[in-house]
């Protein structure tokens, strides 16, 4: 087994940890009000930690089925579905096979390679956002999703490497 | 001349496709299943962040809120007689009074034997939620008082009718005897009262909002 599918096997691990862990925490405020609605629906006001998975699940839930499937395809399938070409492309030696469709689709996927970090990044800005001095906070497993992430993106590069 | 691309390569590619989703199913597994165990670290206490001091001996020289939060008066009046006439429940009212002084009067509580108040209220006008700001003494309905050694509070329960006003209890409460948050007291009936039972609220005056928020609860 060649160094580079290790990384793969690697990134295929933080990518399932990342995908489950902590990732975001919301924590609602209703601005100059908050402390009274502490009072009245202290329930309102509770921090909310959400994983990706959590997310996506979340934005199905309140019927955002657009973005939920977005999220859906470029956190977990894409990045699944690109883990999985790597896999498959690359050989023994830990070089990109050489040619074919395999070959292919392997330098389209990694051309996206950090597509599922943007995505990300773009949902956490826009809760940055709420009113009323709610917060968002990144968890420690947005960085384990974004470790696997850049675990996948050195594989193309390290094949080359060892191309002949 | 057969061409044999890399997916008809005799290798079982297909198999091999599903090494790094089992990868990912796994690890995501597992760890669910070590968070539900509570093993994982980093799961954040999603409950309040204030320590509540709920419990604790007044401090003296402190000013503290303090207001009923629930009274409960027997069936009967002091005559044990039915309470408005047998019509009605109680129309329940408190006061309190400290140094000799009354220092609090609180909302009627129109026909109930168990009567509750929040020890909250805001009166706002539609222009007050343009941008002004209501502080925690504006809006906590309560007596201040202060504790000292020795002192005492005294807590009248009537029953407040059109024609005249019934007392239904009166109550001297020593402060030493009180702690922050809930204190329940109860009383026996007597001809001189109808109370079964008074909860008190203390409050710390001047305390971070969070503190006041989990004392209240």
């Amino acid at each position: 087994m060649s160094r580079n599918h290790l990384l793969i096997l690697l990134s295929s691990a933080l990518l399932g940890v990342g995908l489950v862990a902590p990732t975001l925490t919301i924590r609602p405020q209703a601005g100059e009000f908050s402390w009274l609605v502490e009072i009245l629906a202290p329930e309102e006001l509770v921090p909310s930690t959400y994983s990706i998975v959590g997310v996506i699940r979340e934005l199905y839930h309140i019927g955002d089925v657009f973005l939920a499937g977005v999220l859906g395809l470029f956190s977990i399938v894409f990045p699944v579905f690109k883990l999985c070409l790597y896999w498959l492309g690359i050989d023994r030696s830990g070089s990109l096979v050489s040619s074919g469709s395999l070959y292919e689709w392997t330098t389209r996927a990694s051309k996206f390679s950090m597509a599922e970090v943007f995505v990300l990044a773009l949902v956490i800005l826009s809760v940055k956002a709420l009113p009323g001095g709610s917060s968002a906070t990144m968890e420690w497993g947005a960085y384990v999703f974004v470790g696997s992430a850049l675990g996948a993106m050195l594989v193309p590069t390290l094949a080359k490497k060892n191309e002949p | 001349m057969t061409h044999i691309s890399d997916f008809d390569a005799p290798k079982k590619p297909w198999l091999r496709l599903m090494v790094p989703i089992l990868i990912v199913l796994g690890f995501a597994v597992l760890f669910v299943i070590m968070d539900q165990n509570g093993k994982a670290p980093g799961r954040e206490d999603q409950g309040p962040t204030g320590k509540s001091p709920m419990g604790a001996k007044l401090q003296e020289g402190q000013t503290y809120y303090l207001f009923a939060s629930e009274i409960e008066l027997y069936p009967t009046n002091l005559k044990n007689d039915a309470w408005d006439g047998g019509k009605n429940g109680p129309d329940i009212r408190y006061r309190i009074l400290w140094q000799g002084n009354q220092v609090f009067e609180s909302e009627e509580k129109e026909d109930s034997l168990i009567a509750d108040w929040s020890g909250l209220s805001l009166d706002l006008e539609w222009t007050d939620l343009m941008g002004k700001s209501i502080s925690p003494d504006e809006a906590i309905k309560a007596a201040r008082i202060r504790y000292e050694k020795g002192g005492l509070v005294e807590v009248e329960v009537e029953d407040d009718d059109v024609a005249d006003d019934d007392e239904a209890g009166r109550a001297e409460i020593q402060l030493k005897d009180l702690r922050l948050g809930r204190n329940e007291i109860p009383f026996e009936k007597t001809s001189v009262n109808a109370v079964r039972r008074i909860n008190l609220r203390v409050l710390p005056h001047g305390s971070a909002i969070r503190d006041l928020v989990d004392l209240m609860k």
